[in-house]
C-alpha cells in the first residue's frame, strides 16, 4: 500500500468521473446525470468490515440524503500507509429518465496515518454543505488522533451500543455536547420506536390526565447491567413524566435470557387505585419482534421492526443541528450512570 | 503578427503558444497570421518550431493535438535571437518583421508581447521606439505581464515610459482571471438579468467572500515570490480586479472603455485604510512545514531560495469596504494563499437572512443563502438556498443549485489566454487593465504593505494544508462572520 495520497489527485478524479458520467448518459436522448449533494459524508470503519454493507446503506442513503461520501477504513498498524479510490453511486429514480449520481471516495489507512487525514478529508468536503462523521468503531473513537478528525465535522455520529461501559461512554459524550459538538448516538436513534408508542398511549386523555400519578418506571434489558439506550429511556421518562408532576422512581430490570443490551419492556405504574399501569414488552425472535402494548387490561400487539443502520442513519441524517431532547436526555442519563 | 518576447520561457511554452495554436485550431487566425519569437538562446526557426510542438502537445487543455493543424502553423512561426538589453537587437528585429511580413503578409499589424522579467519592460518599449517599430502601416500593441510596478510611485513610472512609445489605447496590461469565462460570466449574470441587480446591493447583500487559495507553494519560484508576495501577486492586480467586477455599476453599453471606466470607478471607491486601520483589517501569513496525505510539505522558509528569516507573506487576507451609495456597509473579504487545503478561487455573495424566523426551530436560520461564482478549478454558479426536506413536518435543509460550464455546455470553454491574445489582435480591452485601474489597485493596497513592511510577524503563523492563521479567523469575528470553507 502507499503512503501517500494527494486530495488534489481526487478531486481531480471527481471531475473525471463526471465529465465520463455525462458522456454516458447520452444527451441526445434527452437523459443527463443530474449531480445532487446535501452534505459531505464521513464515515469511519475498521479495515475488517465488510465494505459492502457500508456501501449498501450509502446507496440506500442516497436518494434522500445525496451526499459525497467518503468512507475511511483504518488497519490498526504502527506502519503509515494511505491509499483512495474513487467511485460514483447513480439511480435512476422511477418514471424519469435522469439518473442521478453522487460520489464515493474509499480511503485505506492504517491507524499510524490517521494525523494526516485531516489535511487530505479538508479539502474533499463538499463546498459550504454540512460535514457529518459516522464513527463505526470504539476502538476508532478512542484513539488519541481522533478529535482532530472529527473537528471537521459539523456533527459526529456513533453508536455508545457498542463501546463499553454506559457510565464511561456516557460520561464522554456528556462531555463533548457540552464542550459544542453536535453528537448523535444510534443507541438514543434506537429509542424512537419506544417513544412514539408511548407518546401515542398518552394520545388519550384519560390515561394523559393520569400521567402525574406515575410512581414508578421499570425499564428491563438483556445482560446484567443497564446499557447506555436504557439510561436515555430513563432519563427521557424521567424528564418527560416530572415534567407532567410526577416523582416517580426508576427501577431497572434485567432480563437474563435476552439479548444483552438490548432493550426488552418498559413499564409506568401509579400507585394501586390510581388506575394507570402501562407496558410495553417485546417478544418473539429478532427478526421478526412484536410489541406488546398493555395498558391496565387493554392489550394490543403490534410489530416492531428492528432498526438497521440504514433507518438510524436516515433518521439522524434529518435532524441537522442540535436535537435538544436527546441533548437533555444524554445529559441526565451520564449523571445516572455515574452515579450507579 | 505577434512579436514575443522570452519566447523560450514557461508563459509560452505553457501559455501562449498553446493558446494561439488553439485559435489557429479554430480558424480564428487570420491567413497572414505570424508569431516571431525572440530570446537570448541561439535557434533557428525549425528548431523554434520543434520546440514548440512538443510545448503545444504536452500542455494544450482540453484539446486534441491535430498535427495537420500544426504543420501549417508551424509555418508561422519564426525565431531570432536577441537580447532586450542590447539596442542592436531592436534594429535586427526591425529587418525580421519586414521579412516576416513580406512573408506572410501581416498587413503590418504588429502585437509586441513582453514575457520577459519586469525590469525589462520600460527598456523593451523604448528599443521597439528607437527601432520605428511602434508605428507603421497597420496597428502596434504592446502586451505587458504583471506586476505593473511593485508600488504606486513605480506604477506611474512604467506608465510613463510605456507612454514616451505607445498611446494608453494601444496598451495592453493582461490579467489572465478577467480572461477567464467565469469572470466574463459575471457580466452576463449581473446585467443580462433581471432578477439579480436588484439584490445586488447593501440592502441585501450581506457581505462578499472572495477566496483565491492553491494547494502547492511556491514551487521553484521561492526567490521571486520572497520579493513580491501575496498582497502584491494576487490582492493588488486579480483579486481586486475580480471584486471591481463583482460590485461595479452596470455600465451603459459593452465598449470596452464603458466597461473599464466603471470597473475604475469602482476601484478608487474602496475605502483606503489609515495606518492605525491596517492591522485591524489585514492578516499576513506564512505557512510553515506540515504533513498532508501522508507526505511531507516543507514550509515557506524552507523552500529553495527563500531566506530563513524570511517576512514575506504567503497567505494575505484583507477587508475591504467599498464607500459608495451601493456598497456601504457591506465588508468585502478577500483572501489568497498558498499551501492552502485546495485549489479553488471562488467569490461568494452572502445575502441577509429571512428577516424572520417563520419556521422557528426547524428552519436552520444561521444557513443563509449564498451565490457562489466559480472561477476555478471548476467554472460555474451555485445558489444555496433552504428547502424543505421531503415527507413529513416542515424541516428544512440547505440544498445547493449548481450550473457547471463543463457539463452545461457540450462545448469546450476558451482558455484565458486565448480570449485575451485574440482579443488583442482584434483591439478590445475591455479584459485588460487600463492606467487608472492599476493606480488605483496600487493606492487601495500600498497603505497595507508600508504598515505590514513595519511589523515583524511572527512567521510561520499557518501549516500548510489549513485555512490560514487563526489571526484571519478573528479578523472576521470581529465583523461577525466567519470565513466559509471553499
Amino acid at each position: 500500500m502507499s503512503t501517500t495520497i494527494q486530495p488534489q489527485t481526487i478531486l481531480h478524479e471527481l471531475a473525471e468521473l463526471w465529465v465520463t458520467l455525462g458522456k454516458e448518459s447520452a444527451p441526445d436522448q434527452g437523459s443527463g446525470v443530474l449531480r445532487a449533494c446535501t452534505m459531505t459524508l464521513l464515515t469511519v470503519v475498521e479495515e475488517s468490515e465488510d465494505t459492502s454493507d457500508i456501501w449498501s446503506v450509502m446507496a440506500a442513503l442516497m436518494p434522500e440524503h445525496p451526499s459525497r461520501a467518503i468512507v475511511i477504513r483504518f488497519r490498526p498498524s504502527a506502519e503509515r500507509a494511505l491509499s483512495s479510490r474513487v467511485f460514483s453511486q447513480c439511480w435512476m429514480p422511477f418514471g424519469q429518465r435522469r439518473q442521478i449520481c453522487c460520489e464515493q471516495i474509499e480511503i485505506t489507512a492504517s491507524d499510524a496515518s490517521l494525523p494526516d487525514l485531516p489535511a487530505v478529508i479538508l479539502p474533499l468536503a463538499v463546498a459550504d454543505l454540512p460535514v457529518v462523521l459516522w464513527c463505526r468503531g470504539a476502538r476508532l473513537f478512542g484513539l488519541e488522533d481522533f478529535p482532530q478528525l472529527a473537528s471537521i465535522a459539523g456533527k459526529v455520529v456513533l453508536d455508545s451500543a457498542a463501546m463499553g461501559g454506559a457510565a464511561d461512554i456516557l460520561g464522554r459524550l456528556d462531555g463533548l455536547t457540552r464542550s459544542g459538538r453536535i453528537l448523535a448516538d444510534l443507541a438514543w436513534t434506537r429509542l424512537t420506536r419506544w417513544r412514539q408508542m408511548l407518546a401515542q398511549i398518552f394520545e388519550n386523555r384519560g390515561y394523559l390526565a393520569r400521567l402525574a400519578k406515575v410512581q414508578q418506571v421499570r425499564i428491563g434489558f438483556g445482560g446484567g447491567a443497564p446499557p447506555p439506550g436504557a439510561y436515555y429511556l430513563g432519563a427521557w421518562l424521567l424528564d418527560c413524566l416530572e415534567g407532567a408532576g410526577a416523582r416517580p422512581s426508576l427501577t431497572w430490570d434485567p432480563a437474563e435470557k435476552a439479548v444483552k443490551g438490548e432493550l426488552v419492556r418498559v413499564e409506568l405504574n401509579a400507585a394501586e387505585g390510581d388506575g394507570l399501569r402501562v407496558s410495553i414488552a417485546l417478544s418473539g425472535d429478532p427478526e421478526r419482534q412484536c410489541a406488546e402494548v398493555r395498558v391496565n387490561t387493554l392489550a394490543n400487539r403490534t410489530v416492531f421492526a428492528r432498526d438497521n443502520d440504514y433507518t438510524l442513519l436516515r433518521q439522524e441524517l434529518s435532524i441537522p443541528g442540535r436535537d435538544p431532547v436527546f441533548e437533555k436526555s444524554l445529559a441526565r442519563a451520564a449523571r445516572m450512570a455515574h452515579a450507579e | 503578427m505577434v512579436v514575443i518576447f522570452g519566447a523560450n520561457g514557461d508563459l509560452t511554452k505553457r501559455k501562449l503558444l498553446p493558446a494561439l495554436y488553439r485559435l489557429a485550431y479554430e480558424r480564428r487566425l487570420s491567413a497572414g497570421f505570424a508569431v516571431l519569437g525572440i530570446s537570448r538562446t541561439p535557434m533557428t526557426d525549425d528548431q523554434f518550431r520543434e520546440k514548440m510542438s512538443s510545448s503545444v502537445e504536452q500542455y494544450l487543455e482540453d484539446s486534441p493535438f491535430d498535427k495537420e493543424v500544426w504543420t501549417g502553423f508551424a509555418r508561422s512561426l519564426f525565431y531570432m535571437a536577441g537580447d532586450v538589453s542590447d539596442p542592436q537587437t531592436f534594429s535586427k528585429l526591425a529587418a525580421r518583421v519586414r521579412e516576416v511580413d513580406a512573408e506572410r503578409h501581416t498587413g503590418g499589424n504588429v502585437l509586441f508581447y513582453l514575457s520577459t522579467q519586469p525590469s525589462q519592460y520600460a527598456e523593451a518599449a523604448k528599443g521597439i521606439g528607437d527601432a520605428g517599430l511602434a508605428r507603421g502601416e497597420g496597428w502596434r500593441r504592446i502586451v505587458i505581464e504583471k506586476p505593473f510596478g511593485h508600488d504606486l510611485a513605480s506604477a506611474r513610472e512604467l506608465s510613463e515610459k510605456l507612454h514616451e512609445v505607445f498611446r494608453e489605447s494601444d496598451v495592453y496590461r493582461i490579467d489572465h482571471y478577467l480572461g477567464k469565462e467565469t469572470v466574463q460570466n459575471i457580466l452576463a449574470f449581473r446585467f443580462g438579468n433581471g432578477i439579480f441587480e436588484p439584490l445586488w446591493n447593501r440592502r441585501y447583500v450581506n457581505s462578499v467572500q472572495i477566496t483565491a487559495a492553491e494547494s502547492i507553494g511556491v514551487e521553484g519560484r521561492g526567490a521571486y515570490y520572497q520579493e513580491a508576495g501575496a498582497l502584491r501577486d494576487m490582492i493588488q492586480n486579480h483579486l481586486l480586479q475580480i471584486m471591481a467586477t463583482t460590485a461595479m455599476e452596470p455600465s451603459a453599453t459593452f465598449q470596452p472603455d464603458a466597461v473599464r471606466d466603471e470597473r475604475a470607478k469602482l476601484l478608487r471607491t474602496i475605502r483606503i485604510m489609515k495606518p492605525s486601520e491596517v492591522l485591524e483589517n489585514s492578516v499576513p501569513g506564512q505557512y510553515g512545514p506540515a504533513r498532508i496525505g501522508g507526505a511531507d510539505v516543507p514550509g515557506f522558509r524552507q523552500e529553495q531560495g527563500v531566506g530563513p528569516e524570511s517576512q514575506t507573506e504567503t497567505y494575505a487576507a484583507v477587508t475591504f469596504f467599498v464607500d459608495n451609495w451601493r456598497w456601504a456597509g457591506v465588508p468585502f473579504f478577500i483572501r489568497t494563499g498558498k499551501r492552502l487545503p485546495k485549489r479553488v478561487t471562488e467569490i461568494a455573495i452572502q445575502f441577509n437572512a429571512a428577516p424572520h424566523a417563520v419556521f422557528g426551530e426547524h428552519g436552520d436560520e444561521t444557513t443563509p443563502n449564498l451565490l457562489i461564482l466559480r472561477i476555478q478549478p471548476e467554472e460555474g454558479i451555485s445558489l444555496r438556498f433552504l428547502s424543505k426536506r421531503p415527507g413529513a413536518g416542515m424541516n428544512l435543509r440547505p440544498v445547493s443549485m449548481d450550473f457547471n460550464y463543463g457539463s452545461s455546455f457540450g462545448e469546450r470553454s476558451p482558455t484565458a489566454y486565448e480570449t485575451l491574445l485574440l482579443d488583442a489582435m482584434i483591439g478590445d480591452a475591455t479584459l485588460y487593465t487600463r492606467q487608472d485601474m492599476v493606480e488605483a489597485s496600487w493606492a487601495v493596497v500600498e497603505p497595507i504593505l508600508n504598515v505590514w513592511h513595519e511589523h515583524k510577524f511572527d512567521f510561520p503563523n499557518y501549516a500548510a494544508g489549513t485555512w490560514g492563521p487563526k489571526e484571519s479567523d478573528d479578523m472576521l469575528a470581529r465583523h461577525c462572520h466567519t470565513w466559509r470553507r471553499p
